[in-house]
């Protein structure tokens, strides 16, 4: 059971580790516009 | 010969080339006046350098939000309106794009928004804008940098991850509180959660004090003021019993409330944004250039926003009007379908009214604009649209409980304090007083509408009908009265072949094989649908606003409007005759309209056409005529009038037009197969092309409200026995542990049953009189 003392840190460590990547692709855009991405394939340029 | 004119460069007919010619007296004077103060070499060498770009000055671009990226670029969004379809996205962007010290430029066609990054010092936003605005679109002030719900959205985030691990921690602690657990395990797990709890209830949740805040000031008792003190006395707790390593902390209970509330707060940000589009995609339907005619007849291509009442325009076949006008010359059948909704194309002549946006299908006028820009019709609308959608949030049932609630958790929370402290010592009083605060925590209260709402929008989405919000959908259940539009909502909005023999459609198709104009497409259409292959017509001949002459076989055919409703093929043989054209009323309409009196609705008929045609239509169907021949502001106004006299109004209609109805009513409902304009100015959308969805959608609504009240009934006695149990010092982390969750699963299982309900309902319905009565086909007047 002393295993936990040291995992359960580490697993918070990790999910750590995604809620930084969901907060950069925040502040990237990412979500600011669901509705046309899907659409842009569609122009020809 | 062609000489152009010395002061402005028109092409001016004259046999003089000279330098010396001027198209009107207005350049021979501007010209006199240059020379004689003696600039004339330097003005008309540099006059370019000086010309005013078109209107994106004096707008106000220096108060536009600019961000200030890592890279050293400056970042800020603006809304560009006009844009209309996927080319003028193309266009902007290239243009943008080859500005100089231009980093990035994006435009949103769905949103009109453009992003635009540059760096600072080699170009600036009134530069960008006034490129924007010389592409013919209309660029605007935004007010905001970046999409207002970012910042929630990483609230979110932060707080949903913490609170999925905060359960998991708790559970390990509740279970040890039954099974046992070394304290050094107990320890651990409560100073992690500890940590995880902290962002949220310091960081997470601060909109909620900012409401409660806000609202205490204005001396109202918000639903964020039982929240925010609900979140700090739960944290304080939290800490307080870490800390002293005493009690259960209820991390996960400050967790699940903030991610929750916060996941609610996201949905309506993004409803918002898209409820703002509304008023956009009216504007958009507006042309960006105009022909405009000359004194002396020639025509200069110009951006809709020079245009000036006085002024001559030209429109071609195909075009839309840029402005509102009369009718100097010419004639031609114009589609007024952005004003009225009619799809049948009216005939204007030389003194006609016409206005913009509507757009020209057979021939060619000339008209003098008496309104453009902002004072047409059509951007009145858009304008009346834009107020309509930016009205007061409603005041959500949950928050008329909140005052209610606030009061009644703080007085029995004294009430406890000042007892105990009585009786037994201010020391022995703080842990009840805390216990009551915390045990008080709205949870199930304040999810019991967010949860309700939603399984009431699913239970109506897979009955075909989308509504937005919750907040709307709660309104849906209060509906009493339901307002038709007739146009592609009872009927299917488009002309249709009714009756013709198979011959007269043969050469009928033939003539109108390569015309766009809807009746053209009617009966090539039925030409296809009866198996007859289109023979070739040669000279075919369409003249504006009366017919098409061709020859099809060898023979010259005719084929023009007739009486009203019907067109008249004229020729040599046989296949000379009538086609009866109209507009069918969808086949369901009828058993749709029954279901919705079965459960309680007047249904009445609001349309812009014909009160005869209306009649027809409202007898087939079974519904009053409430108004005939009504204009899109006038219907607003009718939907505005019953709603003063406290009926709840349901509105389903679908063209760009029926936006101010659809925002006025209570509920606004668009027919998904009509203009996107009305799609957005709607509080929901029919999937499919028939009225049923209606009918299910109030019933899925009444399901949802009755559902909220239940929980909010239910979580007001349990906050009252919990809170009770608390002020007299009994409960303990087994009582909390068990009260906490029961309560919101209570809720979610509530929740879940409107499904059932309306499912039981569903069927009750169509046990009864929904067969389908297939509607006969009926004429309808020009």
């Amino acid at each position: 059971m002393n295993a936990l003392l040291f995992l359960v840190p580490v697993a918070l460590g990790l999910g750590v580790v995604f809620v930084i990547l969901f907060l950069i692709a925040v502040h990237r855009g990412q979500f600011d516009d669901l509705d046309d991405p899907p659409e842009r394939i569609l122009h020809d340029d | 010969m062609t000489v152009r004119c010395a002061h402005c460069g028109t092409a001016v007919e004259s046999d003089r080339d000279d330098g010396e010619v001027f198209c009107c007296a207005g350049c021979r004077v501007a010209s006199e006046l240059i020379r004689d103060a003696g600039a004339a070499e330097e003005y008309y060498a540099r006059r370019a350098e000086y010309a005013p770009r078109p209107t994106a000055e004096a707008k106000g671009w220096e108060s536009v939000e600019v961000e200030r990226t890592p890279r050293g670029t400056s970042r800020a969004r603006i809304q560009v309106d006009g844009l209309r379809c996927a080319s003028c996205v193309w266009v902007t962007e290239r243009v943008l794009g080859a500005v100089q010290g231009v980093e990035l430029a994006e435009v949103s066609y769905a949103s009109g928004r453009a992003t635009l990054e540059w760096e600072p010092g080699r170009t600036d936003l009134s530069e960008l804008a006034g490129r924007v605005s010389a592409l013919g679109y209309r660029p605007r002030v935004l007010g905001e940098s970046a999409p207002a719900d970012r910042a929630l959205l990483v609230r979110l985030g932060v707080a949903t991850f913490a609170a999925m691990n905060l359960m998991l921690l708790s559970a390990a602690l509740y279970a040890g509180w039954f099974g046992g657990m070394a304290p050094r395990f107990v320890a651990l797990f409560e100073w992690t959660s500890l940590v995880l709890a902290t962002p949220v209830a310091l960081w997470a949740a601060t909109p909620f004090y900012r409401g409660a805040w806000t609202g205490l000031r204005a001396g109202v008792l918000h639903m964020d003021l039982p929240i925010a003190i609900a979140v700090s006395v739960l944290y304080g707790h939290g800490v307080v019993s870490t800390v002293t390593g005493s009690g259960d902390p209820y991390f996960d209970s400050l967790g699940m409330l903030v991610a929750l509330l916060l996941t609610g707060r996201v949905l309506e940000a993004r409803g918002r944004e898209r409820a703002s589009g509304a008023a956009r995609a009216l504007a958009a339907t507006l042309p960006s250039e105009a022909r405009r005619l000359g004194v002396d007849g020639h025509t200069e291509t110009v951006p809709v926003g020079v245009l000036v009442p006085g002024d001559r325009v030209a429109v071609g076949a195909g075009e839309e009007v840029p402005a509102d006008g009369t009718v100097l010359a010419g004639g031609a059948a114009v589609r007024t379908s952005v004003l009225t909704g009619e799809a049948d194309p009216e005939a204007v002549g030389e003194g006609d009214p016409v206005f913009a946006g509507t757009v020209v299908e057979r021939g060619s006028l000339t008209l003098a604009v008496e309104a453009a820009g902002n004072a047409t019709l059509v951007s009145e609308m858009a304008e009346e649209l834009e107020r309509a959608t930016d009205r007061a949030p409603r005041t959500a049932g949950s928050d008329r409980l909140a005052p209610w609630f606030t009061g009644a958790t703080l007085t029995v929370a004294t009430a406890t304090a000042w007892v105990w402290t009585a009786l037994a010592g201010w020391n022995a009083a703080l842990a009840p007083t805390i216990a009551v605060l915390v045990v008080a925590c709205p949870c199930a209260l304040a999810l019991a509408r967010p949860l309700g709402a939603a399984a009431g929008l699913g239970a109506a989405a897979r009955r075909g009908l989308f509504i937005r919000s919750g907040d709307s959908l709660l309104d849906l259940a209060a509906v009493d009265l339901v307002v038709l539009d007739k146009t592609g909502t009872l009927t299917l909005g488009a002309p249709d072949v009714i009756a013709a023999r198979d011959d007269t459609i043969r050469v009928a198709s033939a003539l109108e094989r390569w015309s766009a104009h809807p009746v053209a497409r009617a009966i090539v259409a039925e030409a296809i649908r009866r198996g007859i292959p289109l023979p070739d017509a040669q000279a075919v001949v369409e003249t504006p606003g009366t017919g098409v002459t061709g020859r099809v076989d060898g023979a010259t055919w005719r084929l023009e409007a007739g009486d009203s409703g019907e067109v008249r093929l004229g020729g040599p043989g046989s296949a000379a005759g009538t086609i009866r054209l109209g507009d069918r009323v969808r086949s369901d309409s009828r058993a749709a309209v029954e279901t919705l009196r079965s459960i309680g609705m007047e249904v009445v008929l609001l349309t812009g056409d014909h009160p005869e045609v209306a009649r027809r239509i409202a007898e087939e169907v079974g519904v009053n005529v409430a108004g005939a021949r009504v204009r899109p502001d006038q219907k607003a106004e009718w939907i505005r009038d019953r709603i003063d006299e406290g009926r709840v109004v349901l509105f389903a209609g679908d063209g760009l037009n029926d936006g101010p109805a659809l925002a006025a009513a209570s509920v606004g409902v668009a027919m998904g197969t009509g203009a996107a304009g009305a799609v957005l100015a709607a509080d929901g959308v029919v999937g499919v092309p028939s009225l049923r969805p209606l009918a299910a959608g109030l019933r899925a609504a009444g399901a949802a409200r009755r559902t909220v009240g239940r929980s909010r009934i239910r979580s007001v006695i349990y906050n009252v026995v919990a809170v009770a149990l608390a002020a007299v010092g009994w409960v303990n982390p087994l009582v909390a542990a068990v009260l906490m969750p029961a309560s919101s699963l209570l809720v979610v299982a509530g929740a879940m049953s409107v499904e059932r309900s309306v499912r039981a309902d569903d069927s009750a319905a169509t046990g009864g009189s929904a067969q389908a009565a297939d509607a006969e086909p009926l004429g309808r007047a020009a």
